[in-house]
């Protein structure tokens, strides 16, 4: 409390108030700005904490160091090439600011570009963040910059400048809403700079797929993916994002269909029954991998990306992603495709070291022998699958690499998702069925909520792909295990809910639609947004009312705001009684004394009223200021009736 | 409701103009827009629309600040020509709430009067110099405030300005001189003393003619004087012309009100007498004459 009093009573000068307006805005910058920079502005702060005089040498020094600074910060990265881009030239732009702002600070001297640099600062900083941290800090800096100005033009106590900033802000804010969402927007590209946050990436698929040690295998809870479906969520069982196919078994690991190989091979959808539309939030992985939930339609546009989708349905970008990128995506759900494989393609989904894996070959064999129907024997495959008494593990032992198939069928037993998959591809071929491996993520549905869903790198998964009917058909080969070992079991119960976990979704729930209404607000949503209106008219009666709900609470905030503050302990005291007693009728004039009011209102409360004024008096006039004094009015007043 | 009500009454009695910092908002929502519009950065859209809700907010809130004061000229103390002095307005603020950074104006001339809190009148002054005598108005009174955000400046004229007399510039020669040339000295033939040398300042009265004829220049002195109770002004005798005759009486009345002397003075068309007349009314009479 004594801090707060002098919190209050502390009156800051002109210089002062610009100094908080230039820390509120320069903090974020300190995340972007260079060594050198910042040692100068460190060095320009000592100057101002020890209160130094601006002396000509002083200031000849410091516009040295500067310069200097300036240099070795763009040392590099600077040309005149350079200066055409953007970034570079807003950087350039803010160490020249901080360097003017720096050297005016020093002379305590203050003109229109001092005043006006913060906010200068503040626009430049808008280019480099769009995190929903900033967001936050933004409104934040905004109140500030506001609280500076009032305080500065008011010279009132902080309580008094802070509430009348709230009071503006509260009255403010229903313009800001309503202007956000009509304000006519056009989709341009975001640009690609800016802050970057945390620059680790996240685990994606490189296009192969091991079976030894370096398997992949990444029990990380970090998130690689948030999916918003634009309805409901799909089934679990349909929550497949495709990565890789892979083709080629290399004994060790699994490889894509090499780029020399001739491929003539086209499939396309004759006819899609259900389709979803969904908002990918892809976070870096220095892979060229987009994903898509089993089947994608279309290649997705990504701002300053190039995406193509191969006859394969695998979605990749040309360059590596190392921010994160946003894209809306469309995949088939239920559909149908016309497949006309090639016969190189064919040749290598059928493609079986036959010196390799005997026991599993002459299984093959037989199955291949006793059904015709690829769909048949793919079933007696499952069936064997079954009957192995395979177990979900995320420690297997080390498989035979020479003959995996057979090591993990026959022998060891033990596996998760890739050995799952290679072996049951392997078991395919070898039993005449083109088959190949799908790398990506089985979503797990209750990372999700309603219809938000969020991919972590634990997520990552492999399939198998055969083809039946002339048709690709998914297997789930990891649900053919007899059983899951404890540490895989605990996997999954992290996975399920505990509070911890639940809470943390719904955050990263509410984080993502803060991103999506708010950061990313487009055009586009605007659209929907119109196209909802049009469709549904009580989507605009629950629009208009909501709007209501703000104004009033926004006028609710500035009322609460404007009350004027109560700087006398005992008229803050009296106050209720003076409201009850205004209900009945009596009301205090202006220049009333508080004895006289209460001589009026003896005729109705005479005992009540004698006693108030009594302990008023003694209070006020009689120097007894004891609590519990303060305490018997206190109590009459609240007893008032 | 009733805010509003009485915002649409104040809108009427304000009057609104713009300022520096107006066209820097300006320049910022265009600058903001250019930079949101370019890359579809809503960050920067919100802090666009901020900019743009807080000023349109200060609109509203300035004139609800002002709205509610009522000022009056409030005569208090005297004014004199060429000479500074302060005019005051009492000014009530009829809000609960404080009104913030009051300032108030007379033609070009300001004063701060800051704060006003709720429900409470305050006297400010505002130091002025008049050039000339005589009834003094003026118009263009007003109250004046940039609260809050300097972007708005909202000025509320004080209805009848200023109207005030201006009293004559009291200078000229001070009392005591005049006293040293016009003490009333007499004395009777009985008490005559002898001839003293002249100085100058004694009056022709005293003066004796007959050593004036012998080429000396001298003055009676007398064994018992007696000097005249009341002091004697002549309007003509005072100056050169009706301002400078006017002020050096002006001076001889301030001197005599303060040294609780009274005063008679000879004006062409009236004989004022200090017993029977106030200062103030003697003054008002130079004032308008």
């Amino acid at each position: 409390m004594p801090y707060l009093n002098t919190l209050q009573d502390t009156k800051l000068s002109k210089l002062h108030h610009l100094d908080i307006a230039y820390i509120a805005v320069l903090l974020p910058l300190l995340l972007i700005i260079k060594a050198p920079m910042l040692l100068f502005m460190g060095a320009v702060l000592a100057l101002l904490l020890l209160r130094k005089e601006s002396t000509p040498l002083l200031m000849t020094l410091m516009t040295a160091l500067g310069i200097f600074a300036i240099f070795l910060s763009s040392y590099g990265s600077f040309n005149f090439a350079g200066l055409s881009r953007l970034k570079l030239f807003l950087e350039l732009l803010i160490y020249i600011l901080i360097f003017a702002v720096s050297l005016q600070r020093l002379t305590r001297e203050i003109n229109f570009y001092l005043l006006l640099s913060p906010l200068l600062i503040l626009a430049l900083s808008l280019f480099f963040f769009h995190s929903v941290v900033m967001l936050g800090y933004v409104i934040v800096e905004i109140f500030i910059l506001l609280w500076v100005i009032l305080s500065f033009r008011m010279q009132g106590s902080f309580q008094e400048t802070f509430k009348m900033a709230g009071s503006m802000f509260a009255f403010s804010l229903p313009w800001v809403i309503v202007l956000f969402i009509f304000f006519p927007r056009i989709s341009f590209e975001h640009a690609s700079y800016g802050f970057k946050g945390e620059g680790e990436r996240r685990m994606g698929h490189d296009g192969t797929m091991f079976l030894d040690n370096n398997a992949l295998l990444v029990p990380s809870n970090k998130i690689v993916m948030e999916i918003g479906f634009q309805e409901k969520m799909p089934p679990s069982n349909q929550l497949y994002f495709r990565g890789s196919i892979l083709y080629l078994d290399k004994k060790d690991h699994w490889e894509p269909m090499p780029l020399f190989i001739h491929r003539n091979y086209s499939q396309g959808y004759t006819d899609i029954e259900e389709s979803i539309a969904y908002k990918v939030t892809l976070y870096p992985t220095l892979k060229r991998w987009l994903y898509m939930l089993d089947m994608p339609q279309v290649a997705p546009k990504v701002d300053n990306h190039k995406v193509s989708i191969d006859v394969d349905f695998i979605t990749t970008t040309q360059k590596n992603i190392d921010e994160t990128i946003h894209y809306l995506a469309t995949s088939a759900l239920k559909y149908s495709i016309n497949t006309n494989i090639d016969k190189n393609t064919l040749n290598i989904a059928l493609s079986v070291d036959t010196t390799s894996n005997p026991k599993s070959w002459e299984v093959a064999q037989k199955i291949q022998e006793q059904y015709t129907e690829p769909k048949r024997r793919a079933d007696a495959i499952i069936e064997l699958f079954k009957q192995s008494n395979l177990t979900y593990t995320l420690k297997p032992k080390a498989l035979d690499l020479n003959n995996s198939t057979d090591s993990f069928l026959f022998d060891k037993k033990l596996g998760y998702c890739v050995h799952f998959a290679s072996a049951f591809v392997n078991m395919a071929r070898m039993s005449g069925i083109p088959a190949r491996v799908v790398t990506g993520y089985k979503a797990n549905p209750s990372n999700g909520i309603q219809n938000y869903l969020v991919i972590k790198e634990k997520d990552a998964h492999a399939w198998a792909e055969l083809l039946i009917d002339n048709r690709w058909t998914r297997y789930e080969t990891t649900a053919w295990a007899s059983s899951m070992d404890s540490q895989a079991q605990e996997l999954l119960d992290q996975q399920s809910n505990t509070q911890t976990s639940q809470l943390n979704l719904y955050m990263m729930y509410v984080k993502y639609q803060i991103e999506t209404w708010i950061l990313h607000y487009s055009h586009f949503r605007q659209l929907q947004l119109l196209d909802k209106a049009r469709k549904d008219p009580l989507f605009i009666a629950q629009l208009v009312g909501t709007l209501l709900v703000i104004l009033l609470l926004s006028f609710m905030l500035w009322r609460y705001f404007r009350q004027p503050l109560c700087h006398d302990k005992l008229i803050c005291l009296m106050q209720p009684l003076l409201e009850k007693l205004q209900k009945e009728g009596y009301k205090r004039a202006d220049r009333e004394t508080m004895h006289q009011f209460l001589l009026r209102c003896h005729y109705e409360h005479n005992k009540e009223t004698k006693e108030i004024d009594r302990l008023y008096q003694v209070i006020r006039y009689g120097g007894d200021n004891s609590p519990q004094t303060f305490e018997k009015l206190q109590g009459i007043v609240k007893r008032f009736k | 409701m009733k805010f509003l009500l009485k915002l649409i009454q104040t809108h009427r009695r304000v009057r609104q103009g713009g300022t520096r910092y107006s066209a820097l908002v300006v320049v910022m929502l265009f600058g903001f827009f250019l930079e949101a519009y370019m890359h579809n950065f809503n960050l920067v859209y919100i802090t666009l629309f901020f900019v743009f809700a807080i000023a349109y907010v200060a609109g509203p809130l300035g004139l609800y600040n002002i709205g509610e004061l009522e000022a009056k000229f409030a005569p208090r103390g005297r004014l004199f020509a060429n000479t500074k002095g302060e005019l005051y307005f009492a000014i009530t603020n009829n809000s609960k709430t404080p009104a913030w950074a009051i300032s108030l104006h007379v033609n070009t001339l300001s004063s701060e009067v800051g704060r006003i809190e709720g429900k409470e009148t305050k006297e400010a002054p505002i130091t002025i110099t008049l050039p000339k005598r005589g009834e003094a108005k003026e118009d263009e009174c007003y109250l004046q405030s940039f609260f809050p955000l300097s972007t708005v400046r909202f000025v509320l004229p004080i209805e009848g300005g200023y109207d005030t007399l201006v009293y004559p510039q009291p200078q000229g020669i001070p009392l005591r001189s005049f006293l040293q040339k016009q003490a009333m000295h007499f004395g009777e033939e009985k008490d005559f003393d002898g001839l003293a040398p002249y100085s100058g300042a004694e009056p022709l009265s005293r003066i004796h003619w007959p050593s004036v004829a012998k080429g000396e220049t001298s003055v009676k002195t007398f064994a018992h004087e007696q000097t005249t109770q009341e002091l004697a002004f002549n309007f003509m005798d005072a100056g050169t012309n009706d301002e400078e005759r006017l002020s050096q009486l002006c001076l001889w009345v301030l001197e005599c009100e303060k040294s609780h002397q009274p005063f008679t003075i000879e004006m062409p068309n009236r004989f004022i007498q200090s017993k029977k007349e106030s200062i103030d009314a003697i003054l008002e009479y130079f004032a308008r004459y």
